[in-house]
This record gives C-alpha cells, structure tokens and sequence, in this order.
C-alpha cells in the first residue's frame, strides 16, 4: 500500500512537472528568440540562453579587419566578415550582431590592431534591438498600438454603458421576457464575429467609419455587451438591496443611490469587464482585417509581418509586445474567468 | 403611479441595449443573409451559394474545419479532464500551478502563431532541443507538412493554448463537486473508475457540456494559425476563406459576395452548434440562467 501510494505520487508530480515544462519551455523559447541577434538565429544548434554581449577577435591582414566571432558551438572564433570600410562594419554590427556602434567608436577600437597583435574585445548586444526594429521598419507599427488602445477603449465604453444597465435591469427586477433575453444574451456571446463585420463594413463605408477604431468597437462590442450583462447582473445581485433601501431611507434618490451606494460596491466588477473588452479587441484580427485594413491595429500587424518579413526574431519582438498588457490583464481578471464560462467557481 | 413606473424601469434599462442589438447585429446579419441569397441587381438567386459550394476549396475547408473541430475538442476534453482529475485535490503549489496554466490562454491568436513559428521554423528552437538532446541528426523541415499531418500539428498548436483553460474549467467544476456523494460510491464498493464514470461525469455534465461546446464554436472559426503557420491554401478552413476573400483577393462585388456567403455558412453552422448545445443543456436540467 505504502509503495503504491509512492508511486502514485510519483506520478503525480511527475505529470505536473511535464505539464509545466510544456507550458513554460516554448514560451522562454519564444522570448529568447525576442532578443536574438540575426547571427544567434541562425546559430544550429545553438545555446537556449541568448547572447548578452559577443567576444570579437579583430586582425588586420592585407589593410582589412578580419572580422571573427566567438562563437560558442565551435568553440573557437568563426571569421565572418574581411573589410575596412567602417560603414561596412557599423552595419553589420548592426543588422548580424545587434550591436550598435558609431563610425568613431569602431575606428578607435579596431585600429588598435593595425600593430600587427589581434584584437580582442568584447561589445554588449542591444538586447531591445528587434524590439526597437519592429517599430521602425514596419511602419505601422507604431499607429498600430495607438490604434489598438483606441478600439479596446471604446469597446469598454460601448460594453460598459449598454451591458451594465442591462445587467442592472436582470439583477434587480422581474420583468416579461426576462429568460428570453438571457437566451438572447448567450446566442449573441456564442454568435460569430466574422459573420456580423461583413455585413457592417456596408453601414460603415456609408458612414465613413471604415478604417476607424470607432467602426471596429461597434463590432467588438455586440458580444461584449452582453458579456458585460451578464458580469454585472451577477455583481447587482450580490450587492444587497437592503443598502439601497437604507439609503432611500435617509431621503436619497434612485438615481443619487446608484451612484453614491451601488456603483462604488460594483467597481471591481466592472474593471474585470473592461478587461474583458479590452482583451477582445487587443487580441481581434479577422474583424480589424475585414473593416481596417488600411488602418491596422497592432494584431494585425503581427499578422501581417509574418507574410513579408522573414526576420523572425522581429515579428517575434511585435508579438511579445502584443502578448504583454494580455498577459497582465488575464491575470488580473482570472477570478472571473469562470464566470465566461458559465457559473462555475473557482 | 409609483408602482406602474417601476414596472417600466427594467425595459428603460434594457432599450439601449435592444436597441443596439437591433442596429448592429440583427439588421447586419438579417442583411448579410439576404445579400448572400440575391444577385448584383437584388433579384433572388442562389448564385453565390453555388458559386461557393463549386470552388474546390470549399469541401476541404469544410471538411477542415469539421475536423478541427471535432478531433481538438475530443482531444482536449480528453486530455484536460484527466489532467482536472489528477489534480483534484489539495497540494502545495496549486495555485502556483494554475498560475503557470493561466500563460498560453492570454496569449493572443497572432502571437501563438509566431510563438510557434519560432519553434517549427528549420533552426527554430525545437531542431535544436531535438538535436541537443541526440533525437536527431538533421533538422527535420516542419513547415512542408502537407494534408491530414499539417492539420494535425495545427490542432496539437491549438491544444497548447486551449488546454490549460478547459482543464481550469473542469477543476472548477470539480471542486465544487460534494466529496460525499464519491465517498459513498466508493464504500458501496464501487471502483475509482465507475465513480468517476457513474458519479462525477453526471454531476458534471453542465460544466463539461459548457465547456465543450464553446470550444466547438471557438474551434469552427480557426483561422488565424494555419495561415500564418502555412500561409492561404495549404490548409484551408470556413473562416480561412473569408480572410483569403478579404485579404488576397481585391474587394471586388464579387468577392465580398463570397465572403459574404461564407460568412452565412459558417453562422448556421455555428448556430447549429448552440442550438445543440441549448438542448443538451436542456436534458441535463440546468436551465441557462444569469
């Protein structure tokens, strides 16, 4: 029994240890790779832990640099580069290494070899260099992350002033048609997003709103809104109406109850659905690909760099960027993940 | 009078929203049927439907999509409710756990693509474990998997990001399970297994149809991974078809009644799914309740 127990316990944790490398391995591959240098890339096979810095050997043979690098596979220094044109070097410090030195810098280091010794030194990698890259060669990138804030933050405006009055409504009051509408609400949360920003990109091209982030939040928020219901219905019915009746009570108004009692008691509920909206419209392509196009948010232009760069550390630069404010709000809203899913607590 | 206002609040309360349901997903959607069912002119014709169901992309995104779907839903259940059930129960490190679990769910879509492009790609990362570790001698070429195999790595891609959330799902739901009712199988001498089978799975069934369903719906619509993986065409889905119409091909009349058409395909398909997904949930007596 004892050995049995043990085994099973093995088991156990042999499983979780799997289930963690498996989460956790591809995910710090993929950040490593975020950082790469262009020579790292295509290092084969290469070490898991990206450079910091790169040793350099520098000769000076036939009035040119032997450019070398160490390179930790060989284990010895693999020449790269033989020339003496400084623009030459800077670039491809630059664009290979991630390296980035002036014209100066290089010419007052390299030429300490013209006395016939080789060089050695070491030069830091800029380690934010695809990150910086991502920006300035794709150009949209830039207006792309403006974009994107501005979709997900009218998506929480439309979601929360729409969804929260109508959760208000379910919490509170028995009304006709009550178990319609929350049979409307799941259709709507169930109902595919594509087949709604088609048939809007007519209504937004006659108002145009095409290419707008403003155009893009009214489809983001038809499943929101009703997300956003069925959040705050939950949180009203658990705030107890007895504070409210109190309030009345002391001579306050419907309207001065709401926004002085019920509405404090409900910020957290709401702050969780305007992550949600937020999520739903950082994390969208199809619909920012079928009403703008010409005006992408920064999904999209990860999407969108994959097909014509084939630099992959950069577009894995983008993504990371775009993973971030995801990762952080996933997170802060995982209490209520279960209630996306249904009713289930965690 | 008070008494009769109060009767009208709810529907003063709920208007905005009807309102903007009426304008921004009824009448869409209402037009997008009509205007897959008409010609250029508005005359009815099912043209377009047929123009679509001719293509020979069509019947292997559909066959695609079908296959996603039901083979990455049955494999993550799968997988995800055994992962719940072992982990049922109290251990050190378990939110710690879910922590870690939490990380490929907040991954968006454009990013898992890239995250395991960086892997798939001929010196990514995953030649290099495999060559590291003695697997292998060459970097095997991933990215030329072809049919049912380029298929199947887009579903075990989909497994990683999904799978961790359907097993939170499951967890939850079978943490609040009441530990008697399995103790009281047990001591009338049932085994681990008929408990589970007899005991936890019914007591469960919402969760676990909740669950499925959803994924179902979220899996008809891939899209995204398999053409950033393999670019349009190779493995093509429902979806897959409505971003080649928008994105490849210019917007023409004529593809926008394409896409136009797809997107109506696949909203009845995906409808369906509720439908079934209402009705089951039906049979298990849980009424869908806010």
């Amino acid at each position: 029994m004892n050995q049995r127990s043990l085994i099973a316990k093995t088991v156990f944790y042999l499983f979780i240890a799997t289930m963690i490398i498996a989460i956790l391995v591809p995910f710090f591959l993929f950040l490593s790779t975020s950082v790469y240098s262009e020579y790292e890339v295509y290092e084969f096979p290469r070490k898991f832990i990206p450079r910091t810095s790169f040793d350099l050997k520098i000769d000076w043979v036939d009035d040119k640099y032997d450019f070398s690098v160490f390179s930790r596979e060989m284990d010895d220094y693999e020449l790269l580069i033989q020339t003496d044109d400084l623009d030459k070097l800077r670039r491809f410090l630059k664009r290979n290494l991630s390296v980035q030195k002036t014209n100066e810098e290089i010419d007052r280091d390299f030429s300490i070899s013209k006395n016939g010794e080789p060089l050695y030194l070491t030069y830091k990698k800029d380690l934010l260099y695809n990150y910086k890259t991502f920006f300035s060669i794709t150009n949209k990138a830039g207006k792309a992350v403006v974009n994107s804030v501005i979709a997900a933050g009218w998506t929480i405006l439309i979601s929360l002033f729409f969804g929260s009055l109508a959760g208000y409504a379910i919490a509170r009051y028995k009304f006709k048609g009550r178990e319609q509408l929350s049979l409307i609400l799941l259709v709507v949360r169930m109902f595919p997003a594509v087949a709604i920003a088609i048939p809007m990109l007519v209504y937004l091209l006659k108002m145009n709103f095409d290419n707008t982030m403003i155009g893009l939040a009214i489809v983001y928020s038809v499943g929101n809104i009703a997300l956003t219901a069925w959040i705050t219905s939950s949180i009203f019915s658990g705030i107890n109406v007895e504070l409210e009746e109190a309030s009345y009570v002391f001579g306050a108004t419907k309207l001065q109850t709401f926004i002085k009692i019920t509405l404090p008691l409900a910020v957290p509920g709401l702050i969780a659905c305007s992550m949600y909206a937020f999520l739903a419209a950082w994390n969208d392509s199809i619909t920012a690909l079928i009403l703008s196009n010409n005006n992408p948010t920064l999904s999209l232009v990860i999407y969108k760099a994959i097909g014509s760069s084939s630099a992959i550390q950069l577009s894995a630069a983008g993504a990371v960027i775009l993973i971030m404010p995801a990762l952080v709000f996933t997170f802060i809203i995982k209490n209520y993940i279960n209630q996306l899913w249904g009713e289930v607590k965690l | 009078m008070k008494n009769k206002f109060r009767k009208w609040t709810p529907y003063f309360l709920l208007t905005p929203a009807l309102l903007y349901y009426l304008f921004f997903w009824i009448r869409p959607v209402f037009n997008a049927f009509i205007g897959s069912m008409t010609d250029f002119d508005g005359s009815f014709s099912l043209r377009f439907f047929i123009e679509v169901f001719k293509e020979p992309m069509f019947s292997a995104a559909f066959r695609n999509s079908v296959l996603f779907a039901l083979i990455s839903v049955l494999l993550q259940f799968s997988i995800a409710f055994m992962m719940a059930l072992l982990l049922n129960k109290k251990f050190k490190g378990v939110n710690l756990l879910l922590f870690i679990a939490l990380i490929p769910m907040a991954v968006p879509p454009a990013a898992v693509a890239i995250l395991w492009k960086t892997g798939f790609s001929t010196f990514g990362w995953l030649n290099n474990i495999l060559i590291t570790l003695h697997i292998i001698k060459t970097p095997i070429l991933w990215m030329t998997a072809q049919g049912f195999n380029a298929l199947l790595f887009l579903i075990l891609i989909d497994t990683w990001t999904v799978l961790p959330s359907v097993m939170i799902i499951l967890l939850a739901g079978l943490q609040n399970l009441n530990k008697e009712y399995e103790e009281a199988g047990l001591i009338f001498g049932a085994t681990k297994w008929q408990v589970t089978k007899d005991i936890v799975m019914p007591i469960l069934k919402p969760t676990i149809i909740t669950a499925v369903i959803l994924r179902m719906i979220a899996a008809i619509q891939v899209w995204m991974i398999s053409v950033m993986m393999f670019g349009y065409g190779r493995v093509p889905f429902l979806v897959e078809r409505i971003a080649y119409y928008t994105d490849v091909v210019p917007m023409l009349d004529e593809s926008y009644k394409m896409s136009l058409t797809y997107s109506v395909i696949v909203t009845v398909i995906v409808m369906l799914s509720v439908v079934l997904y209402l009705r089951a949930s039906k049979k298990s007596k849980k009424e869908v309740e806010i």
